[in-house]
């Protein structure tokens, strides 16, 4: 995965008032931890922010003390009706280093005919991979699979270089059977008045 | 229809509608959801009324989540009744929804009947919705 490059400052003003403002501004409020350093606080533009953030677990390069570092998107705080960014919590990694992030999982081709639904138990998988060579996603088969069946996670091919981060044998995708479709109205006022009819007689 | 078997208190004041909600604005299980952009009290006739819209458009081959829950009472006095002598009978059930919060989730193959069965489901909700779809991957 490539690496994008955000033009972050250092923030020096804290709190609600401060956040709003450079909100107002044009930034985003993030901070910055990990391998046992002090925390450092940044204001990253949010237009360049929401690009990156699209890729899931984009590797960003941000400027820190004068130096270029690499960090991991941890946690981002979105405004719930317009989705835009509020706060970012950026993880601290170094090339090489292996780290726990999940990874979307896709499924292609057709289920057996009859109107199964496909079933994401996990939206995403978690993986231990360098830190530097996150595969974006994994793509699974579901080709044919009839109702019943399941993917685990140790069914799922992993590029070179990453391992499962949960138990293989945790279910990622399943295959439910359809469903009878609930009765129209029409058809539960006629199965109603034919209970009351069978209640009637065994009254009588 | 959802209604609570226990409750502490039978009658409860009128619940807060300031602000926006404070989680559950992520879809959780399904690939769409309906969202409120608006606040307002979900009746649990009126989730019924939604959830039924829902499955009778997708006939089978899909899965439904509700995700509020009316666990306030909600009371009436009688008509042409004097003020006072108490408060009056609990009338409805109701989930208090704040803007941004994802009410029904919609698993379902085909994208386009999904949004038709969901919008069909919004017309019963009381508040201002759109339609949400899961994006992937996306941080």
């Amino acid at each position: 995965m490539s690496e994008i490059r955000i033009a972050a400052e250092s923030r020096t003003e804290f709190g609600k008032g401060a956040a709003r403002r450079a909100r107002r501004a044009g930034f985003v409020p993030g901070v910055v931890y990990g391998h046992g350093h002090t925390p450092v606080h940044l204001n990253l533009p949010s237009h360049d922010l929401m690009m990156a953030l699209k890729t899931p677990n984009a590797l960003l390069v941000v400027p820190i003390e004068g130096k270029d570092e690499y960090v991991l998107p941890k946690a981002v705080q979105r405004e719930a009706i317009k989705r835009s960014i509020e706060h970012v919590d950026l993880l601290l990694v170094k090339r090489g280093e292996k780290v726990t992030v999940e990874i979307p999982v896709h499924a292609e081709g057709e289920l057996a005919p009859g109107g199964n639904l496909l079933e994401h138990a996990l939206n995403a998988l978690p993986i231990e991979a360098e830190a530097t060579h996150l595969p974006e996603s994994v793509t699974v088969s579901v080709e044919g699979l009839e109702a019943g069946a399941s993917i685990t996670a140790g069914d799922i091919a992993l590029p070179a270089g990453v391992t499962l981060a949960v138990e293989a044998d945790v279910v990622v995708l399943q295959v439910i059977g359809a469903q009878a479709p609930e009765a129209t109205e029409e058809e539960a006022e006629t199965e109603g008045e034919a209970a009351e009819g069978e209640e009637a007689a065994v009254e009588a | 229809m959802l209604i609570p078997r226990r409750v502490k208190h039978r009658k409860q004041h009128h619940p807060k509608r300031r602000g926006a909600a404070k989680g559950g604005t992520e879809l959780a299980f399904g690939q769409f959801g309906i969202q409120a952009v608006t606040p307002a009290y979900v009746t649990n006739r009126q989730i019924e009324s939604a959830r039924i819209a829902i499955t009778r458009h997708i006939r089978r081959g899909g899965k439904v989540w509700i995700n509020i829950y009316p666990d306030r009472p909600l009371t009436k006095k009688p008509a042409e009744t004097r003020m006072g002598s108490g408060k009056g009978s609990p009338e409805w059930w109701i989930a208090n929804v704040h803007p941004g919060r994802v009410m029904f989730e919609l698993s379902y193959p085909n994208e386009k009947i999904a949004r038709e069965a969901l919008t069909r489901a919004a017309h019963k909700l009381p508040m201002k919705c759109r339609i949400v779809r899961r994006e992937d991957g996306e941080s």
